[in-house]
């Protein structure tokens, strides 16, 4: 009887564990749409003045300012690429840039120190 | 050539005509896209064995890049350490790269040797390998198209599903056309040893999504030579890798 009572209290135990691999960020932070790859966040946000990305990467905000961030917008049949200006934080900014809908625009950022690249795609609904 | 060498070749030609030749498999391994470290890497191997893939960078003849439409986008190796790193010039929609490699030859049940059919005139088997990676990156808004240089391919035949366990069905082409007989796996890392299953008439299979998480699928095609004097087969083999994502933690 002892032994089926520790059993049931070791159950109770696991079953209340919090789970140890909890990620923070995969809601969008401003308002915009999140696409995730693995463990890495990116946020578009339409802006009557242009787009921003927002990246955060294991749930921490990346430095915009060490990063070169590009946007490529595939829209009927043709693709145009677009260089994002680093703002504060971990914003991204193209003045300017309308995404249409129904298009595909592939987010790449690129860590300038090691060359590693990180992206996604959003399809524009 | 001497009496006796032309025996011996003949003597070949009838034991490989005997044992199936067009059915012969040479080599196991692919070339599958893969991510190592966040990064898009190129991986060759079989199963859990994730090889020296910088070491045979040298005879990969193509790598590139597709964008939504399956308008080419530039990519490059990268050696990184002991990786091949793929960096593009933007964020793809579908990866693609061709490795030839090299003619083989065997007599019997002997092992294989890195030699031509004039070099081993009584060869029994004596095939050209070349491996073929496609991975679908993004989303795909059309249906994925049969890309340059890639002989053999696999396609999904329709959307790829969000849960492991679905139902997919994927056909085989050969110079952009279905082809019967290609025989395919649904795992090639995590079950390397699996059963073929060949196309059918229409090129396809249909397989349950394996993995909440990498799918390598692998055919194998083998074709007729276009150097007879070189080598009686091309072995072509195919790997079509797409990722599940897990569920938000």
């Amino acid at each position: 009887m002892k032994k089926i009572a520790t059993a049931l209290c070791c159950l109770a135990v696991l079953g209340l564990a919090a789970p140890a691999l909890a990620h923070g960020f995969t809601k969008p932070q401003h308002g915009g749409i999140v696409q995730m790859n693995g463990e890495t966040l990116f946020e578009l946000v339409a802006q009557p003045t242009g787009v921003s990305l927002y990246m955060i990467d294991e749930d921490d905000p990346v430095n915009a300012a060490a990063m070169t961030a590009k946007l490529s917008v595939t829209a009927k049949g043709k693709r145009s690429d677009v260089v994002m200006a680093a703002l504060k934080g971990n914003q991204f900014f193209a003045k300017g840039l309308k995404l249409p809908k129904g298009a595909s625009v592939g987010v790449q950022v690129t860590d300038k120190a090691s060359g590693a690249r990180y992206g996604a795609t959003f399809i524009i609904k | 050539m001497t009496s006796t060498d032309r025996i011996a070749r003949l003597v070949a030609l009838v034991l490989a005509a005997g044992s199936g030749l067009a059915a012969v498999s040479a080599e196991a391994h692919g070339i599958w896209f893969a991510q190592r470290a966040k990064q898009l890497a190129l991986i060759y191997g079989i199963g859990a064995d994730d090889l020296e893939m910088v070491k045979r960078l040298p005879q990969v003849e193509k790598i590139e890049a597709y964008d939504a439409d399956y308008h080419p986008i530039k990519a490059t190796p990268r050696v990184a350490g002991p990786v091949v790193l793929i960096d593009s010039e933007a964020q793809p929609t579908v990866v693609a790269a061709v490795m030839p490699y090299g003619i083989w030859s065997r007599v019997g049940s002997g092992e294989f040797e890195k030699k031509t059919l004039q070099e081993m005139p009584n060869a029994t088997v004596s095939t050209h390998n070349i491996k073929y990676a496609v991975s679908v990156v993004g989303p795909l808004r059309k249906p994925l198209a049969a890309l340059p240089g890639q002989t053999v391919q696999i396609v999904p035949a329709g959307p790829i599903p969000a849960k492991l366990g679905t139902l997919l069905k994927y056909v085989v082409l050969y110079n952009g056309k279905p082809v019967a007989g290609a025989k395919v796996i649904n795992d090639m890392v995590n079950d390397p040893d699996a059963k073929e299953v060949e196309t059918g008439a229409d090129g396809s299979v249909t397989l349950p999504v394996r993995n909440q998480g990498l799918n390598v699928i692998r055919a194998v095609y083998v074709g007729p030579s276009d150097q007879p004097t070189l080598y009686r087969q091309v072995e072509h083999t195919a790997t079509l890798a797409f990722t599940l994502a897990h569920a938000p933690e």
